[in-house]
This record gives C-alpha cells, structure tokens and sequence, in this order.
C-alpha cells in the first residue's frame, strides 16, 4: 500500500499463497466518513475465505474505487484514505478499480528470479555461425546438396567456418577427409600451413588428390584498396601485391561436386598437368593455399558467366567538391574517411534499384531477384597475401556516411582477420578498385554467383569538352573517373548494362547531397 | 593401495586429528561397515564416534544435520548409495536449504557406495548423482583414483557444506594406485588428465574413467589419441578445462555410468554447446546406460553398463566424422 | 510404561518448587501478551497487503510455547514450529526482527529468504522450522547425539504437531532417540486439527504420548493451557534428559483457536469445541491465576499491558523501516565458506 506523504491506499489484500483476486462484498465505511486506524472498512470474500480489512491509516475516506460486487486482482486499490479535516470531493467513477501493480508485500515470493545471477548462457564469443551452406545457397545449376557425393562436403561444422572465416579461406576449396567428403578442422589446419602439393608430386598421373574441390565463388577482382586518391593517378596506400585473383571466402559453395579425383574442370592449372622438370635458369616456388584458391576460382568464374565489359566516363567535379566540403566534418563528428569508394558504392546501391538483374543471379533455371544489396568490396590483404572480399550487408538502408562507416569497418576488420563468416559471403554486387596504380581500364573476373562487378578506376584531370553560361562549348579541366561493369551477358544484356551505367554517371555527376 | 584402502586411511586420518569428525550409519561399527570401509575404527575411536544406528537413513542423515549444527563433522555412511533415497527428502529440504534460509552451515558429509558391474541388481547399483546435483546447497564428489578419493574425502569433510560422497565400489579392490602417506587435500571442482591426448576429450567421472582411459588405448592405435578428463567433482565441476579441452580437440564425448536421460552429462553437454559452439567438428556425443533400472543377469547388465567396446564405437564414429 | 496424565498447578508454593519466582512468573505473563499482541497485529498486516505469502498463527497455545520456552535451559536448543512463536519470545528474539521476518525485510532472521514462521536464531538456540513437517524432528535428535557424544549438559527440544506425527521422520528421531537414551524431549503440540483434519484421521490410539512406550520412554500427556503445569512437566522432562535420564514424549493438548492460516476460516470445526476451549484461554486462565495466587492487581497488569503495547508499536515501526532484500545478494546465498563455520552457535 502506498502512503504519498498524506493520503494511503488501500488494496485488495492476497488471503492465502494460491489467491489471486478477491471481490469486495461490503463496504463499511461511505466517502466522507471518518475511519479509525485498524478500524474495519470493508469486508471481502475470496476463494479460501471471507474476513474484512481493517484500515491503515486514520482519517477520512476519500475515495472509494471499487463497487460492492466486484471482482479485482490482488494489490488492485480499493479505496483512499486521506488525513482527517481534509476536504472530500463527491466520488468520482467508482467502478474503476485501477488496475495498481502488485504492492512488493503482496508478492508471494520473496525473491526475485535471480536473473542476473544465473550464470546466463553466454553465447560463444563472434556470434552467428554460419548455417550450413547448401542449406541456403544454391547458386548456378547445382541443386542444394551435391547430390553425386553425398551430403557430408557441404557442411561446414562451426569450428571450420571460423578458421575458414579467420583465414579467408573458401572452405569448399579445401580436401575434405571427414564423413562424405565432410572438411575436417584437421583438413582445414593443414591446408593452411601446406604448401601447394601439385607442385610437389613428380608423378606423371598428376592426379593431385589436392586439387580443391572447389568451387565457386571466386570474386575476381583485384587491386589494392579501394581508395582512388582524389586526381592524379597515386597507388592507393597499401600497395603490394598485384592484380589478380582473391579467393573468395563466399560460404559455401553450394554444390560443387566434390572432388578430389579426376573430374572436374579446373584442377588446378598447369602445374598439375605438367611434369615438374626444371630447365636451367628456372626455380620453382610452391603455390599457397591461397594461391590455389584464387587459380580456381577465376578458372571456374570465366568458365561459368559469358563475361562482357562495358565502360563509361564520369566528370567528378561534383563529387570532389562534396568530398572537400564532407571530409572535415565527416572524420571530427564521425571519425570517418570519406571516400570516392563511398559515394561511388551509395550511387551503385540507388541506382541498382532500377536495375534488380544487374544485382541478380541465375540459379538453376531461375533468375533470382532480391529488395536488398549486400554489397562486396575487394580488399587487399597486406603483404601480398591475397585479397579477400568483406560483404557489407543490406547497403540499401545506409546513406552516405553509413556507407563511408561500414566500408573503413569491415576493411579494417579484412585486413586484422576478424571478419565474421556473414561478412564474408552472400554478396550480391561487387565493386573493385583496379585503378588504383594509375590504370584506366580493366575487365574484372565476376564474382561468382552474382551477375556483374563494378571496376573503379583512377581520378585523372583532363581536358574536357562542357557548356559554358551561354551554351557554347569550351574546354575545362575536370577530374575524370572511368568505371566498367563486367556482365554476365546470360542475363544482363549491352543495352542495359549500358543504361545502369548511364544512370549511375548521372547520379555522380549531378550529386545531391539532400537526397543522398 | 587399493581404492577403498585410501577411503578408510582418510577416514581414519581425519578422526585421529579432529575429534569432531564421527562415522554414524549401519553396521558401521561392530561390523566395520558393509564393505569394511570402517574395519577396526571402532576398537581405535570408541562407540561413541563409531555409531551403529538403527535402520533409519532419514534419522542417520538428518542426524548428521543436527550434530553439525552443534559443531561435530559427522560422515554418515549409506549403506549402498541406492538407499539414499530413503534421506532423499532431508537432504534437499533441509540439508541443502538451510545455509541460504538460516545462514548456519551444514558440514556434513554422506558416503555413498555407488555403481554396478556385479549382478547387484536394481537396488544396490545405482549411480544417483544428477537428481542431487540439481538441488542447490549439495556438493557432488566422485573420485576415480586412490589418491583421488584420499584427498577428496579430506576436502569433503573440511568442507562446509553438505558433500555427497560417491565412492564407486566396483572400484573398491580392483583399482591400485600411488597414494601419500600423509594428510592431503584434493581441491573441488578441478578436473585431472587421466590420459592426454588432442584429436578428442573425454569428459568422464567415476568408474567410467578406466572404462574410457582403456577404450583411448584403443584408438591410439589407429592414430587417434583422445584426452581422458576425470572431472572428479560434479558440482562443482571444472567447465574450465572442459571448454578448454573442447577448444583444444574441437571433438568431444561425454561418458557416464548413470542413465542416459536427464544424467548429468546433459549439462555438460548443453554448457559445451552454449559456450564453445565455435570450437566444435561434431556434435558432442553421449555414452550413458539406457533409461531402465539396472539389471541383474550378467549378460544383461553388460548390456546396460557403458563397456570398452560401447567407448570404442562412439571414438571411432568421433574421428570418422 | 504408562502414560501419565499431568495435575495442573495449584499454588504459588507448588510454582516455587518448581523454580520460578514472582518476577518470573510476571514475565510468563508478558511473553504470552507479547506473544498473542504479535500474531493479532500481524493478523491486520496480513490483511492490509503487508505480509506476503501466508499468515500461520499459534492463538490458543500460548501457554505451551511460553511454557516450554521457560523452562528450557540457557545453553539448551530447540526447533519450535509455528504455533510456538512463544518460544522465540521466551528465548529472546527482538519483536521487531519478528515482523521484519514476517514481512520479507532485510533485517529479518533469514533476510527474506525464508516466510512467516520459518526463522529462528541460532544464538539463541532455536533452529528455522521446514514446511515438510517433522522435518527438524531428525535434525534435534542429532542435536541431543552432539551432546550425549561430546558429553554436554545440553537439552535438545523436538516439535511435532499430532498431524505431522503421522510421518516416518517422527518414528525414526524417537526410535534412535530411545535406543541411544538421548537428552531430547519430543513435544508433541496437540492441537487436535491438522489443518481440516480431526484427531481421529491422524492417529488411531488415544494420545500420541501413547507411542512414547514402542520408544522405551515415558509419555505425558498436560492440558496445554495451562501454562504453569506444562512449565512443569517440561522443567522435569528437561531436567530428567540433562541428568542422563533419556527422552520424554510431552504432549500437550490444547485447541487450534484459528484456521490453519489466516486464508482459512475453519469452518470445520465445530463451534461447540471453539466455545468450550475458549473457556480455557490460557492467558485468561494464567490472568486469573496470577490475580489469585500471586497477588496481581490492576495496576501491575496495566502496566504490563502498556509496555507490551509500546514494544509492540516499536517494533512495528522499526520492521517497516527495514529494506527489503536485494537480489543481488542472493548470488553468495547457497554455498557456504570456511569463514562461516566460526559462528557462535557452532559450538
């Protein structure tokens, strides 16, 4: 019961552990009357037995909420007691029990649920494990579990998912030796510190049990970070390593058949069909994992979409100015760079809207369409080591910064090995950076399953023909970008390929900061 | 010394230095106990630290209770740890409470001869750790070793709290071991490598430690070298090192004598699955006895108790996953 | 052995004889007003939504529990159940802790862990009741076996209702008790109805004292509204077990004058037997009595009557200012430490 410094509740008292209402049968006492303390005031009935409340307080009654006849919870307030003298005013509504929380005392236990002290679960640190990979993508052709081998290579059991996660390794690229062809946390261990074994092996059988299995996905792109300098062509930091080839960390792979042995197109190249003989003046240098991986995937990549590059100029001048007038207040309010990569990955994601086949897929007989983006970008990894391709997901719900926010993010976080497995696959659209040495053009591998990849290239000041005040030409220095989109042309065509690119320049060209 | 020799040369240790600590159960005394655990205490201590009490598990456990209210350390022995069910309404309502509800500590200990693999029958087989372990306020101890049980029984009695004692009898006369001559104590709730190893661990306890230390030999021969981890205590029990040994072998099996469902394996398995579902290459395994009272016959109880062929399986099927 | 039925007490001599002296038996007087002032307040607290859980009372066996709380020694233990909130007053226990107990508050004897009667304090030798009835009657029998052991001239006091006496756990303390000529007595508190349930579905013989004989000691049977005669008969129960003599079944019979807790009426129960124990109030009775005997008069009661009131009221308002618990206490609850094996009633 509470007593707000002059006035006290009364409630509904709890007559016995299993009671839970009670109904008021008699009231004693009318409003305006006074009321001793202790003294009777109303008589109640409940399930176990009927007994009257004797008053808490001294004084007069109030209010009276509850009518003769009801039936409320326990702890509901049945009436007010205020000091005596004061002044009373008519009874309102009375048949509006307020529905009062339980007073603490009325509680039949006397503890709390210890919540906080039971040791709660703690979810294993890094959340979310991958599901099993067949389960959910079925990417081109295959049906969901290779149905030749067996089931058992294409789960992925938590262990392997996060080394494979960790070392941006595909784990469909590695030999499996457990149940069905299943990859082993052993299996994945190895594969990791063994040197390539095609090289190896003399034997003309080449029949490198090694060769991955692999499949599939394999993001092509290249190039070092994805930064292009404002103008003037400069290698963007982190240089290193060239071109080519990343393996892709894209979660399973769906189908590909399992394996080892013989078939498969794509073993691994040239080494393994080749007797490993030396001609002086040669050295041999073994193949990473890594190595294999990305040799696979491009492999498999060309052989699987019908790859077709188109490419367009964009006049930058609009997106320099923004990024002059964005950066400060872009890195002290958010601690953010702003980058071209930014506003180029939040111009793709509007413009991909209009364009679902440009971030489709072909799965089987079906193109597959989706409301969302999850946008790739192709990160190196330092030391030459390789590239890995960090998924930023639903880039549809994020503006300008939060683009800008999550592509320093997940970079960093490719570049330290702490991905989570999600952030490595189920990409939808691929922006890569092969500019960022000076190149202004390029025709970047697909990563497969998607449909299409988005080359960036170097911001370079020419001459440029454009409209001055009264409409004539005249020569003007602007900072010049190319993109290319590489297609796949089973599914997107020329025409459109050209119109997405269209659309994307227009938005570049005629940024508008309210809109995006 | 054998395992039985260490509990009485505990016991005996304890008496000798503490004179609050008395053995009180049947035919404890005249007769030194069913299994002898108490042979020649009372002619040393005197029937009044080595009481023979009447047929009474509720008395003798709840009499225990009342003495260490008053400051003894009685260890009250069941005769078979089957019987404890006779007790069971004391121990969890008012042994296992009271410290929570009246701040006055229960240090007593209960001894009980658990397990089978000798045609005991129903009655006088059974391991029934899990449904106490479930009661808070109990303490759970089931050594595996002579040395273990020695210092095991030493903790248990300096312990203030109630200790459930499981002393594996099938383990009484067949286990030897290296055993200190002096007083010591093992810690609870610090789990022992019985047997290293890194492609698997074995989270056991009781009699079930040699059953699976013999089953790893086993595998070892094929290459596959399980840890064996005798937790010796269940509650509390060393999740520490289990999750780091699941870590470590990201294969796990978890072995017990008890039935199956609702054993205490279930725990720690559903621990290992909330707290290193990361670190895991297969599911983690259970070998328990089947949900069914313990049987008589020989051939049927070798059916029912976990042997080495039964570990051997669940290894292999392990290590091919 | 037979059972013996027990005399009331006559004079003031008789009472002297029996080792209370005027002061004493004033304070007999005050524990029971105290006692019964208690449980009425917390009747209307109970009532008002101040009392969580359930209300037990023990109105009707005042005498009883005071009784037997007088005549236990000072180094002497018990395990008092619910109709023996005389006893905790007898021993000692601060009126406030009592409703800060009933109401769940921090400063209660079992810091909100436990409800209504299930408290005690162990420095005072009383040990917390359990709901599963004769639960704690084991655990004072293994009290006495500390004694008889260490050789103390300590009592252990054992309560059992007529209702609980039905179970294993009561055969089992007497039985052990008996054969190890344990100091304990075993007081049976009589109240003749086991929430709805008469005497004659709880047992079959005529007094519970009667079983007293299958243990191999003496049963007795007092009219446990009279204060003074069950003082008696416990003083010599107590004295007798003290001086090596073993145990005594004590049953003292009296009337349950409310229903099992206050969510119960007790319809049950006919009103003739409410009527007629109603003529037996034991502080009527003792009221009564101490007027006769020894010279009561008006003045000395009312101040009695006053100072009961003014702790009381005390007491009320000290309790409410009491917190409640806080839950994140409750982590280091169930286990203990070595450090609290060194407490004084561990001894």
């Amino acid at each position: 019961m509470v007593s707000t410094g002059t006035q006290t509740e009364v409630v509904m008292p709890q007559m016995g552990v299993s009671v839970s209402e009670g109904t008021v049968t008699k009231w004693l006492k009318q409003v305006g009357e006074p009321i001793g303390r202790d003294e009777p005031l109303l008589e109640i009935s409940t399930d176990k037995v009927d007994t009257e409340v004797p008053s808490p307080a001294e004084g007069v009654v109030a209010q009276i909420l509850v009518a003769e006849g009801e039936t409320v919870e326990v702890g509901t307030v049945l009436a007010v007691i205020a000091p005596a003298g004061s002044v009373v005013s008519e009874p309102a509504d009375e048949p509006e029990p307020e529905a009062a929380s339980e007073p603490e005392p009325a509680q039949p236990e006397p503890a709390p649920e210890p919540e906080p002290l039971a040791a709660a679960a703690q979810p294993a640190p890094v959340a979310t494990e991958p599901p099993p990979p067949a389960a959910n993508e079925t990417p081109a052709g295959a049906p969901e579990a290779p149905a030749p081998s067996g089931n058992g290579k294409t789960f992925i059991s938590p262990v392997v998912a996060r080394i494979a996660a960790e070392h941006g390794v595909d784990p469909a690229a590695v030999p499996g030796t457990g149940t069905g062809g299943r990859v082993t946390k052993k299996d994945i261990l190895s594969y990791l510190q063994s040197p390539a074994p095609a090289a190896a092996p003399p034997p003309a059988t080449a029949e490198p049990a090694v060769a991955p299995a692999a499949p599939e996905p394999a993001v092509a792109p290249v190039a070092p970070e994805p930064e292009p300098e404002p103008v003037a062509a400069e290698p963007a930091p982190v240089a290193a390593a060239a071109p080519p080839v990343v393996p892709v960390p894209t979660r399973a792979a769906p189908s590909p058949p399992p394996v080892p042995a013989a078939p498969a197109p794509v073993s691994v190249p040239a080494a393994a069909e080749q007797p490993a003989v030396l001609v002086p003046g040669e050295m041999f240098e073994p193949m990473t994992a890594m190595r294999r991986g990305i040799a696979e995937h491009m492999r498999r990549s060309l052989d699987t979409s019908a790859h077709v590059t188109s490419a367009i100029e964009v006049d930058m001048s609009r997106v320099v100015a923004l990024r002059r007038k964005l950066k400060p207040e872009f890195e002290a309010n958010h601690g953010v760079n702003v980058t071209y990569l930014a506003f180029i990955a939040r111009g793709v994601v509007e413009t991909l809207k209009d364009y679902p086949w440009i971030n489709g897929e072909i799965r089987g007989e079906q193109i597959v369409t989706r409301g969302y983006v999850n946008l790739g970008f192709a990160v190196e990894l330092a030391d030459g080591k390789g590239l890995i391709v960090p998924v930023l997901r639903n880039a549809e719900t994020l503006n300008l910064l939060g683009i800008a926010k999550g592509v320093a993010d997940i970079a960093q976080r490719a570049r330290d090995k702490k991905l989570l497995p999600d952030e490595v696959q189920g990409g939808t659209f691929t922006i890569t950076n092969p500019g960022g040495y000076g190149t202004f053009h390029g025709t970047p591998v697909i990563s497969q399953p998607q449909a299409a990849i988005l080359g960036t290239y170097a911001v370079v000041k020419r001459p440029w023909v454009v409209q001055d005040e009264m409409g004539q030409d005249v020569i003007a220095i602007r900072p010049m970008m190319n993109l290319t989109l590489t297609y796949d042309h089973r599914l997107v065509d020329g025409a459109l390929a050209g119109r997405f690119l269209r659309d994307l320049r227009e938005r570049l060209e005629t940024w508008d900061e309210a809109v995006y | 010394m054998t395992y039985i020799q260490a509990i009485s040369d505990a016991l005996r240790l304890e008496m000798r230095r503490d004179p609050r600590v008395f053995l009180l159960g049947e035919d404890v005394g005249v007769y030194g106990g069913a299994f002898k655990v108490s042979l020649g205490f009372q002619e040393e201590f005197g029937p009044w630290r080595v009481i023979d009490t009447p047929l009474s598990e509720t008395a003798i456990v709840g009499g225990a209770t009342g003495a260490a209210l008053m400051g003894l350390r009685p260890v009250a022995e069941m005769q078979f740890a089957d019987f404890i069910s006779c007790a069971w309404d004391h121990l969890v309502t008012v042994a296992a409470k009271q410290f929570f509800r009246g701040q006055t500590p229960i240090p007593i200990v209960v001894r009980l001869p658990s397990g089978g693999g000798f045609s005991g029958g129903p009655f006088h087989s059974q391991n029934p750790e899990s449904s106490f372990a479930h009661i808070p306020g109990l303490k759970i101890v089931c050594p595996a070793t002579p040395h273990d049980a020695k210092g095991l029984l030493a903790a248990s009695i300096e312990d203030p709290n109630p200790v459930l004692f499981f002393e594996h009898k099938h383990l009484y006369r067949r286990i030897k071991g290296e055993v200190p001559e002096d007083r010591y104590t093992v810690p609870f709730g610090y789990a022992n490598v019985h047997r290293p190893g890194d492609d698997a661990t074995i989270v056991t306890w009781g009699a079930m430690v040699h059953t699976a230390t013999e089953a790893a030999g086993e595998l070892a021969k094929e290459g596959f070298e399980a840890e064996v981890l005798d937790l010796r205590t269940l509650i509390p029990w060393d999740e520490e090192r289990v999750l780091e040994g699941v870590q470590r072998c990201s294969k796990v099996l978890v072995l017990h004598e008890d039935t199956r469902t609702g054993g205490f394996g279930a725990e720690i398995a559903a621990t290992i699955a909330e707290e290193a579902f990361e670190h895991l290459d297969a599911p983690v395994m259970r070998v328990a006895a089947p949900d069914m009272p313990v049987p008589f016959s020989p051939p049927l109880e070798k059916a029912f108790i976990p042997q080495v062929e039964d570990v051997v399986t669940a290894l292999r099927q392990l290590a091919a996953y | 052995m037979a059972v013996r039925e027990a005399e009331p007490v006559g004079s003031l001599q008789e009472v002297k004889e029996a080792g209370l002296d005027r002061e004493d038996l004033l304070a007999i007087y005050r524990h029971m007003l105290m006692t019964r002032a208690i449980e009425e307040r917390g009747h209307i607290l109970y009532k008002q939504g101040k009392i969580p859980g359930s209300f037990y009372t023990g109105r009707g066996n005042e005498g009883t529990a005071v009784g037997i709380g007088t005549a236990m020694g000072p180094n002497d233990v018990g395990t008092p159940l619910q109709r023996d909130l005389g006893v905790h007053i007898t021993r000692g226990l601060e009126p406030w802790r009592i409703f800060a107990q009933y109401m769940g508050r921090e400063d209660g004897p079992t810091r909100g862990r436990d409800g209504n009667v299930h408290m005690a304090a162990p420095e005072l030798g009383l040990h917390p009741m359990v709901s599963h009835l004769p639960a704690m009657l084991p655990v004072a029998t293994g009290m006495a076996l500390a004694f008889k052991i260490r050789g103390d001239r300590r009592v252990a006091v054992g309560w059992f209702g007529e209702g609980a006496a039905a179970r294993g756990d009561a055969h089992e303390s007497m039985n052990m008790a008996g054969v190890r000529q344990l100091p304990i007595v075993y007081v049976c508190d009589n109240n003749q109805w086991a929430y709805s349930t008469p005497t004659y579905l709880s047992y079959p013989v005529e007094h519970i004292a009667d079983r007293a004989a299958a243990y191999g000691f003496e049963g007795v049977v007092v009219d446990g509204t009279d204060v003074l005669a069950v003082y008696r008969e416990a003083r010599r129960a107590i004295e007798k077990a003290r001086e090596g003599g073993g145990p005594t079944l004590l049953e003292c019979v009296t009337l349950r004058m409310e229903g099992h807790a206050v969510h119960d009426d007790a319809f049950y129960v006919p009103k003739e037997m409410f009527e007629q124990w109603a003529a037996h109030d034991p502080i009527e009775r003792y009221r009564s009595w101490l007027q006769d005997h020894a010279g009561m008069n008006d003045d000395e009661e009312s101040d009695i009557t006053a100072a009961v009131k003014r702790i009381l009221s005390e007491a009320l308002d000290r309790a409410d200012q009491s917190p409640m618990p806080d839950p994140a206490s409750l982590a280091a609850s169930v286990f203990a430490s070595p450090e609290d094996l060194d407490t004084p009633h561990h001894k």
